[in-house]
């Protein structure tokens, strides 16, 4: 299985999430994560959403169908390398008196996580990166007690120098990077 | 307004220095969309609309239908023979759901439709108020688009946007959804109506990129045994004689799907049959022998390719296709061509060799006269006792000169129909092809009719699929439509009986069907009928039919265990086809 990432540009539409979960569900395709937000363009979403699937070829033809959703602008598909990839994760983790210690030298300089909130008896810790970098996080720091752990979704830009203006394609072309 | 006859444009030019609800403004919509005919159903949640619809009955026709899906179907037969959409109006809730199944049949068989569903008020949406449904939610999979309205203002952008995405690119149902307090509120603004031309979320490729089409052409005059597969899209975008010409000129044998029938005259030298699960023998196995397969307006259903990984390995592939997604879906293309049917091939006509392909063509005739032989033949000329389906499709297709609209339902009837019936006359099939809707032929033809007036409209349907939506015989009555409803009644659900005989050993588990008198049935509605039992008088019965001022039932009491062949099983190569 290998890691696909999509990213859809819409028109700000009511349903138009709906809609393209749709073409996932009929296809029995799972989605890993998804993310949704405005861009540099007003009235302008982009979804990023990521999948695992066997083949490219299947890929390829989902992207098509999402691309056929009237009120979609665009639909790129990517393999990680194609892309600079991030999500954020936030863990609770317990730090009570007498309990084993933060080492928060190691947590900033070796994870690059940060402490955004101190707690009577707990942290909250920012970590960003890409999933591999997280769970490395998340194994180091579990010892200590996660209270809590949320990750967010992908979000994701192509190495390719080009605006949201040249996403606009035509009609019938799609690549894979 | 209602005082003196107006015309639609008179109406337009008069609106225009008033301030209309949503309701009138839908109607305006509607005459500047060039609509003429609705076929609707009123209902508590669109009674704002059916109010305004009193003052405009003049310049829109709108017929009462007898259940929702009626309205549905017939808006698609409509929309068949005049190319453009049909309109369904009805109620929210039940009346929504109803409307469901045409819906589904629209997209998938790509018919350009407008449904305009009532709805109720904005503050009751989503609280699971009186005739309630999520009719955006439940119909997003099966629509090009939907929208629900939710104020005045919105109706002639939504209308314009509506009737452009329906009608252009592949063509598709498009479902508004109209609150109650979009048709009851003011516009803030005098009505105007500016036609959609363009969109930026939606852009259809009409005409084909050069170098596609330069691609397709290099392929194509090196093929030694090219073959043409001619579908829907060529009927959708009126492509007929160009694609005449060009079967002419390249000499490519031209073969088309169940909706590409009559593309191109049954006469035609170039025409070797049609495609798919009971379509010819030879056009099914030579699918598997040919070099390059040129696919035009088709989208390689299953029942055209049995199984994938057996079809047209050896082939290339050029792809005429207006819709992108289609292009590699199932079958992949060596050249493809996005781009409007008629475009492409009259793109394509200059770059193509003028050859004739004699021997390769010859192979056709080869498989034909087998299946003349072991199935044809059989059908029409024996000495049996009962009559065959084919027979009575053969008389039909002769007495009518080929030139009928024949609409027909789900089952064997409707492959019996496609097999016997030799088109002579381009746009004359209306049928349910990729949902295989049982209940489509008798709303479907009555719509068919009004879209053609001129035209002899037969609906062909089984005894089955007949009492699906025989309540559309009131329909029928009440607006006059001279509608001939041939059943071939066999006394079975007769496509079901023969896949239990054939593959499930056998076990005939409920299709034996108990039948109503039918003449008495169409009496009943005010339809003059007959029922046919002998081959002696089924020439004259059908005569009569035909002949008749007026909608007309005859019922045909055929063999009871008749199967269609020849057949491709389901699921299997399209060269396995069997003839008995």
């Amino acid at each position: 299985m290998t890691n696909y990432t999509i990213s859809i540009f819409t028109t700000n539409t009511v349903g138009l999430l709906n809609r393209i979960t749709i073409v996932f569900t009929r296809r029995r395709l799972n989605i890993e994560s998804l993310t949704v937000c405005e861009t540099e363009r007003k009235g302008v979403s982009r979804f990023t959403i990521v999948l695992k699937s066997e083949t490219r070829e299947q890929v390829e033809k989902l992207v098509r169908q999402i691309r056929k959703i009237v009120d979609v602008l665009a639909v790129y598909g990517y393999l990680n390398e194609d892309i600079v990839y991030h999500e954020t994760a936030l863990f609770k983790v317990s730090t009570p008196l007498g309990g084993p210690q933060l080492d928060i030298e190691r947590v900033n300089k070796d994870f690059n996580a940060w402490v955004v909130h101190w707690g009577a008896d707990y942290v909250i810790i920012e970590k960003s990166g890409t999933e591999a970098e997280i769970m490395e996080f998340y194994h180091y720091i579990k010892p200590q007690g996660i209270l809590e752990f949320v990750r967010s979704g992908r979000i994701s830009v192509s190495k390719e120098e080009k605006g949201l203006v040249e996403y606009l394609p035509e009609e019938g072309v799609w690549e894979i990077a | 307004m209602a005082h003196q006859k107006q015309t639609a444009a008179e109406v337009l030019e008069e609106a225009s220095q008033r301030t209309v609800t949503g309701a009138h403004a839908l109607m305006l919509s509607l005459l500047a969309e060039g609509v003429d005919t609705l076929f609707g159903y009123p209902g508590g949640a669109i009674m704002p609309t059916y109010d305004a619809l009193y003052d405009y009955r003049d310049v829109l026709r709108h017929i009462l239908v007898r259940h929702e899906q009626g309205a549905g179907h017939a808006a698609q037969g409509y929309a068949r023979l005049q190319n453009k959409a049909g309109v369904a109006l009805v109620t929210s809730g039940p009346g929504a759901t109803n409307l469901m199944t045409p819906i589904c049949d629209a997209l998938l068989d790509s018919t350009p439709m407008v449904c305009i569903v009532g709805q109720v008020y904005n503050k009751l949406l989503g609280t699971d108020a009186f005739q309630e449904a999520d009719v955006i939610g439940m119909t997003m999979p099966i629509t090009k688009w939907n929208y629900q309205i939710t104020s005045a203002d919105e109706v002639p952008e939504i209308l314009a946007k509506a009737f452009y995405i329906a009608q252009t690119g592949r063509p598709g149902p498009v479902v508004l959804d109209f609150t109650r307090t979009a048709q009851m509120e003011l516009m803030t603004r005098p009505f105007s109506y500016q036609k959609c031309e363009t969109m930026v979320s939606y852009h259809p490729r009409t005409v084909p990129k050069d170098d596609q089409i330069r691609a397709a052409a290099e392929l194509i005059n090196k093929a030694k045994k090219p073959y043409i597969l001619a579908g829907h899209g060529i009927l959708i975008s009126q492509a007929e004689a160009e694609l005449k010409a060009f079967a002419e000129k390249s000499g490519i044998p031209v073969a088309t799907t169940l909706l590409g029938m009559s593309a191109i005259d049954a006469d035609h030298p170039n025409y070797v049959g049609w495609l798919g699960m009971h379509g010819n023998y030879g056009t099914n196995v030579l699918t598997n022998e040919c070099d390059v397969l040129i696919a035009i307006g088709m989208r390689f259903d299953d029942r055209v390719t049995g199984d994938l990984s057996q079809y047209a390995r050896q082939a290339k592939v050029v792809h005429i296709e207006i819709d992108p997604a289609e292009i590699d879906k199932n079958v992949k293309a060596t050249a493809p061509v996005v781009g409007d049917a008629k475009e492409a091939l009259k793109a394509l006509l200059p770059l193509i060799d003028e050859k004739s392909h004699p021997e390769w063509r010859d192979e056709f005739r080869k498989y034909d006269v087998i299946e003349e032989e072991k199935i044809t033949r059989r059908t029409l000329f024996h000495d049996g006792e009962h009559i065959k389906m084919g027979e009575a499709v053969a008389l039909l297709s002769e007495l009518t000169k080929g030139e009928a609209v024949t609409v027909t339902d789900v089952g064997q009837h409707q492959m019996i129909a496609n097999r016997y019936y030799r088109f002579k006359k381009h746009n004359s099939i209306v049928t349910s092809g990729g949902a295989g809707t049982m209940g489509f032929a008798l709303p479907a033809a009555l719509g068919a009719k009004v879209g053609a007036p001129d035209r002899q409209v037969v609906a062909i349907i089984g005894d089955g699929g007949f009492q699906m939506t025989l309540q559309e015989l009131a329909t029928i009555w009440q607006e006059n439509l001279n509608v001939k409803i041939l059943i071939l009644n066999n006394n079975f659900l007769g496509m079901v009986r023969q896949w239990q005989q054939l593959f499930f050993d056998n076990r005939y588990s409920f299709v034996d069907i108990k039948n109503p008198d039918f003449v008495t049935i169409a009496k009943g509605f005010h339809i003059e009928g007959h029922t046919c039992r002998e081959r002696g008088e089924l020439r004259a019965s059908l005569e009569k039919m035909l002949n008749h001022d007026g909608a007309y039932l005859l019922e045909v009491i055929c063999e009871k265990e008749e199967n269609v062949f020849p057949m491709v099983p389901a699921g299997q190569a399209v060269d396995k086809i069997r003839l008995e």
